[in-house]
C-alpha cells in the first residue's frame, strides 16, 4: 500500500503539472491569437461604420453608430471589454448579417465541416493509393503520371476547374446541384440535428433528401479534396519509398513475402503515424482554406462568413471564426497526438 | 479492401445519378439568384440598400407607389387617396378599409403613424430620406397623427414640396408595420428593432418563411391579400455570388432572374433569349478629385481631368450594362434634365495636356487613384490607362475606399452613387450642396463636402428647390443648378449613369427593375 502511493504520488502530480501546462499553452495561444486578430483588424482603413450604415449616410447616424461600436474607445479597452464579454459566452453580434456571432458560427461551421470531411475523404481515396501506386513503380511512367494529375490538382486554379465541372456534371449531365447545400424544394424539410445535412437526413430516413444533399456536396467536396490529393499522394510517395528502401524489406522480400503483402502489410502499416499527421493538418487548412470553392458553389461556409466579415472590417465576426479554427486546429493537434499513442507503440 | 471500395464508390455515384433528374424552377414560383451578403437586417427603418430593399418592398406595403416605367405619378397603395391643405402644410390620407397584415389585424391609419414616427425615432438609415423635411424625433409625435383608424394626417415640420414627401413614403424604409404585432416582440422599449431583423409583420402580397443570411430567403404568397392573390406562390432568393455560376443556372433554367452579373455573362445569355432588363438607376459613375490638394484646387486642372477618361469604350465593353453615357448630374428623363445626351466630357488627350500646361504643369501630373470598391476597378485601370496619354500618371491602390472618400482621404476616387429618392432633388442634394465645407462638419453623406467644393450659389438654388412647388419653376431651378454646377468645374466629373442590370428567362414576364429599388413581384406570371 505504501509502496504503491509512495511510487503513484508523483506520477499523478506529474500528470496534473503536465496537463495544467498544457491547458496554460492552449489558453495563451487562443489569447494572443485574438490580440494579434484584433490589434490587425483596428489597423486596417475598412471602416466598420460604413458596413452597417451602407455609405450614403448622414452625419448624425454615422456618430450615433461609431459611438453604439465603442470605436470611440482606446484600443486596449476595447480588447478588454471582448474578452470580458466572451468569458460570459457572448461573442457579440455580427455587422453584416445582424446575428450574433455564435448563431451564426453554428450554422457556418456544419457546412464547413461537412465539406471538409467530404474533401478530405476524397483527398484519401485518391492521394494515398496513387502516392503508393508512384513509390512501387519509381520512374516509370506511372509514377510521372501520378505525378502530373497529382500536380494539376493543385496548379490548377480551383474557381475555374469549379465552373468547368459545374459545366459537364451540371449543365450538360444533369447530375449535381449548382449551388447551396441543397435544392429550394428541399428547403426546410428536414429539421437539422447535427447541422451535418448528409447526416441529419440519414437519421431520419430522408432518403430522397438525402440523395440531393450529397449531389450538391459531391462536386464541392471532390474538387476540394483533388486539390489536396498532390500534397498527400506527394508525401505518401516519399515516405513509402524510405521504407521501401530499407533493409527489412529486402529481407522480407528474400524470404519470399509476396509483393502485394511487402507493400500493405509492412511497408504501409509503418507509414500510417506520418500519414495521419499530413491528413490531419490538410483537413485543417480545408476548414479556412476552402473560400474560392464556397464562393463558386455558393456554399454557406465558414471561409465565405469570415472572408466577407475581413472586408467589411466585422470584428466580431472576424474573432470569432478565428477563435473557432484556432480551437479546432489545437484539438486536431491533440487527437493525431492521440493517434500516434495508439498506433505507434514506441511513443506510448 | 480495394474492391469493398470500389463497391463503395459505385454506390455513391449510382445514388447521385439516380438523383440527377433536376426540376427547373416550378411554374408557380420564381426564383431569383442574388448576393444576399451584407443584409444586416429585414427591418424597414434600418436598410437603404439594393437587395434588401427590393425584399422589404413585397414584405410590406407602402401608402403610396411610383411605378418604375413612370416615376412622376404617385399612386394610392395603402392610401386610397389624399388632399393637400391650401397653405400646402398638411397631407391629409385615407387608408382604404379591406387590406391587412399576414397576422389577420387590419391596417389602420394608427399602424402607419407608428410605422413613420419609429423611422424617425430609431434614426437609422432608413430616415435618410424623410429627415430631410425637418421631422424629429420631438416632433413627430405631434405632426404625424391617426385621427381615426382610416385617417392619417401629416404636417409639415417646414415648408416641402409634397411631392417630395409622398416621394419619400413610396421607399421601401417606410413600409408600413403592424404595431401590434411588432410592440407584442417588443423588448426593452427597442421598438422591435432587434425581432424585426428577421422577422417581418407587414401587410404586403409576400410573407417571410425563411431567411439565412448569405445563403437563402423564402417568401410565400398571402392568398388573402387585399390586392388579389399574387401569381407566383413562392418566391426564392438565392445566394449565388460567382456570375459563372449563375450564367449555368439561368441557362438551365433553375433560375428565373439573375442580378449582379458580370457583362460577358449577361452578353452570353442575351444572346440565347433572355430579357435584360437594363434596370436604370439614379445615381452616376463619376471621377472624385478631393480639392484639398493644391494641384486639383486649381480649376484648369479639374477642366483637364474632364477629358482624360476614354469612357466609350469602356461603356460599350465591361461595363456595358453598367451605365449609359450621360453628364448631367439629373438623371435622364427627370425634371430640368437635358433632352439631348449631353456633352463635353470626350475624351481628348491633347486638350488635356494644354490645359494642364496653362495651369502650370506643362510635364504633366503624377496622382493616387483610389476605387471605392472592388467593382469600380476596371473603371480605375481604365482611366489609369487613357490617362497616360494625357499626362497624367496614377498609382492605383485597390481595396474598398469609401471610407476615404468620406474622410476627405483621398486624392482622385472612381465610385458610383445611387439614391431612392425619385427626384431631381435626390441626386442634386448628393452633388451640388455642401452646407459646411469645414472639415469637423464631418457631412459625409453630401458628395461635394467629400471633394471639399465649395458652391453657395448652388447650395442657395438646392435649397429653393425643397420648398417650391411649381413644377415649371422647380424645372427651372434644376436646369440652373446643373448649369451652375457644370461651369464650377465641378470636383466629381459624371461620365455614366448607373444600371443595375437584370437578366430574366425567357418566359418570365412583369418583372421590371425599379429605379428606386422597390422591384415588385405581384405581376410576375411565367408561362
Amino acid at each position: 500500500m505504501t509502496t504503491y502511493e509512495a511510487f503513484n504520488r508523483p506520477q499523478r502530480f506529474l500528470r496534473l503539472r503536465q496537463f495544467s501546462g498544457k491547458a496554460v499553452s492552449i489558453l495563451v495561444t487562443l489569447v494572443g491569437l485574438l490580440l494579434l486578430t484584433f490589434t490587425m483588424g483596428r489597423l486596417l482603413p475598412a471602416d466598420p461604420v460604413l458596413a452597417v450604415t451602407g455609405s450614403e449616410v448622414d452625419k448624425a447616424t454615422y456618430e450615433r453608430v461609431y459611438n453604439e461600436l465603442g470605436l470611440g474607445e482606446p484600443i486596449w479597452r476595447q480588447f478588454a471589454s471582448y474578452i470580458g464579454r466572451m468569458l460570459t459566452g457572448d461573442m457579440g453580434q455580427s455587422l453584416t448579417t445582424g446575428r450574433p456571432v455564435a448563431q451564426d458560427l453554428l450554422t457556418v461551421f456544419p457546412a464547413t465541416i461537412e465539406l471538409a470531411l467530404v474533401a478530405m475523404l476524397c483527398g484519401t481515396l485518391i492521394g494515398v493509393p496513387l502516392g503508393i501506386v508512384a513509390a512501387v513503380n519509381r520512374g516509370k511512367l506511372i509514377d510521372h503520371i501520378a505525378r502530373i494529375v497529382g500536380l494539376a490538382g493543385h496548379s490548377i486554379p480551383i474557381f475555374w476547374l469549379g465552373l468547368m465541372a459545374l459545366f459537364v456534371f451540371y449543365a450538360k449531365l444533369r447530375w449535381v446541384g449548382a449551388s447551396g447545400r441543397i435544392d429550394i424544394l428541399n428547403e426546410g424539410l428536414v429539421p437539422p440535428i447535427t447541422g451535418l445535412m448528409l447526416l441529419d437526413t440519414a437519421l431520419q430516413g430522408e432518403w430522397d433528401v438525402f440523395r440531393d444533399a450529397l449531389s450538391h456536396i459531391i462536386l464541392p467536396g471532390a474538387i476540394l479534396g483533388y486539390y489536396s490529393v498532390a500534397y498527400i499522394s506527394r508525401m505518401t510517395r516519399s515516405f513509402m519509398l524510405e521504407q521501401l528502401g530499407q533493409e527489412y524489406i529486402i529481407s522480407a522480400r528474400a524470404k519470399g513475402v509476396s509483393r502485394r503483402q511487402m507493400i500493405w502489410s509492412h511497408a504501409f502499416k509503418n507509414i500510417r503515424v506520418q500519414l495521419l499527421t499530413v491528413i490531419a493538418l490538410t483537413f485543417g487548412g480545408l476548414l479556412d482554406g476552402a473560400v474560392l470553392i464556397e464562393t463558386v458553389f455558393g456554399w454557406p461556409g465558414l471561409g465565405q462568413y469570415l472572408t466577407r466579415g475581413l472586408k467589411m472590417n466585422d470584428m466580431n465576426v472576424v474573432m470569432g471564426a478565428v477563435l473557432l479554427i484556432g480551437i479546432v486546429f489545437l484539438t486536431i493537434n491533440i487527437i493525431s497526438d492521440k493517434l500516434y499513442r495508439i498506433l505507434d507503440p514506441r511513443t506510448r | 479492401m480495394r474492391y469493398r471500395l470500389l463497391a463503395g464508390l459505385a454506390a455513391v455515384a449510382l445514388i447521385t445519378g439516380a438523383g440527377g433528374a433536376f426540376a427547373a424552377s416550378p411554374p408557380n414560383a420564381l426564383v431569383i439568384g442574388t448576393n444576399l451578403g451584407a443584409i444586416p437586417a429585414l427591418d424597414p427603418a434600418a436598410i437603404n440598400a439594393r437587395t434588401v430593399s427590393e425584399v422589404v418592398s413585397n414584405l410590406y406595403d407602402n401608402l403610396v407607389m411610383v411605378n418604375p416605367d413612370d416615376l412622376t405619378t404617385i399612386r394610392p397603395m395603402l392610401a386610397e387617396k389624399w388632399t393637400i391643405s391650401d397653405d400646402k402644410r398638411t397631407i391629409t390620407m385615407t387608408l382604404r378599409k379591406d387590406a391587412t397584415f399576414a397576422s389577420g389585424n387590419p391596417v389602420t391609419a394608427e399602424d402607419a403613424a407608428w410605422t413613420i414616427q419609429r423611422v424617425i425615432k430609431m434614426g437609422a438609415v432608413g430616415s435618410t430620406d424623410i429627415a430631410l423635411w425637418g421631422f424629429t424625433k420631438d416632433n413627430v409625435d405631434s405632426l404625424v397623427t391617426a385621427t381615426d383608424p382610416q385617417t392619417l394626417v401629416i404636417k409639415l415640420p417646414e415648408p416641402v414640396s409634397t411631392d417630395l414627401v409622398l416621394y419619400s413614403l413610396a421607399g421601401a424604409s417606410l413600409g408600413i408595420i403592424d404595431k401590434k404585432t411588432a410592440l407584442a416582440n417588443e423588448k426593452n422599449g427597442d421598438l422591435a428593432q432587434n425581432w424585426l431583423k428577421s422577422n417581418s409583420a407587414g401587410s404586403g402580397p409576400f410573407k417571410l418563411t425563411q431567411w439565412r443570411p448569405n445563403d437563402i430567403l423564402l417568401t410565400d404568397a398571402r392568398a388573402d391579400y387585399w390586392g388579389g392573390a399574387p401569381a407566383m406562390k413562392r418566391v426564392v432568393m438565392r445566394h449565388v455570388p460567382e456570375s459563372g455560376n449563375m450564367r449555368l443556372q439561368l441557362d438551365a433554367g433553375d433560375i428565373d432572374v439573375g442580378q449582379y452579373m458580370a457583362s460577358g455573362d449577361i452578353e452570353a445569355l442575351e444572346a440565347k433569349g433572355a430579357t435584360i432588363d437594363p434596370g436604370p438607376g439614379l445615381g452616376f459613375y463619376y471621377i472624385a478629385m478631393n480639392t484639398q490638394d493644391p494641384d486639383l484646387a486649381k480649376p484648369k486642372v479639374r477642366e483637364a481631368f474632364q477629358h482624360i477618361l476614354d469612357w466609350k469604350p469602356l461603356a460599350a465593353t465591361t461595363m456595358k450594362y453598367n451605365g449609359f453615357p450621360w453628364q448631367s448630374i439629373i438623371p435622364k428623363g427627370m425634371a430640368g434634365a437635358p433632352t439631348t445626351e449631353p456633352t463635353g466630357h470626350e475624351y481628348d488627350p491633347e486638350k488635356a495636356k494644354k490645359l494642364l500646361a496653362e495651369a502650370g504643369y506643362p510635364n504633366g501630373l503624377k496622382k493616387t487613384l483610389y476605387p471605392s470598391s472592388d467593382a469600380l476597378l476596371k473603371m480605375a485601370v481604365a482611366l489609369q490607362d487613357s490617362a497616360r496619354k494625357a499626362g497624367v500618371e496614377f498609382e492605383i491602390v485597390p481595396g474598398e475606399h469609401t471610407p476615404d472618400f468620406r474622410a476627405r482621404k483621398f486624392q482622385v476616387l472612381v465610385g458610383n452613387s445611387g439614391t431612392r429618392l425619385p427626384d431631381p432633388f435626390g441626386t442634386l442634394v448628393q452633388y451640388a450642396y455642401n452646407p459646411d465645407n469645414r472639415d469637423e462638419a464631418k457631412l459625409g453623406g453630401y458628395y461635394l463636402w467629400r471633394t471639399a467644393l465649395e458652391a453657395p450659389e448652388l447650395l442657395k438654388l438646392v435649397d429653393e428647390s425643397k420648398a417650391e412647388t411649381d413644377p415649371e419653376k422647380r424645372k427651372a431651378i434644376f436646369q440652373q443648378v446643373d448649369k451652375g454646377y457644370q461651369a464650377l468645374p465641378p470636383s466629381l466629373i459624371i461620365t455614366l449613369q448607373r444600371t443595375d442590370p437584370y437578366v430574366i428567362k425567357k418566359g418570365v414576364t412583369g418583372y421590371v427593375g425599379h429605379p428606386t429599388w422597390s422591384t415588385r413581384w405581384f405581376d410576375v406570371k411565367k408561362n
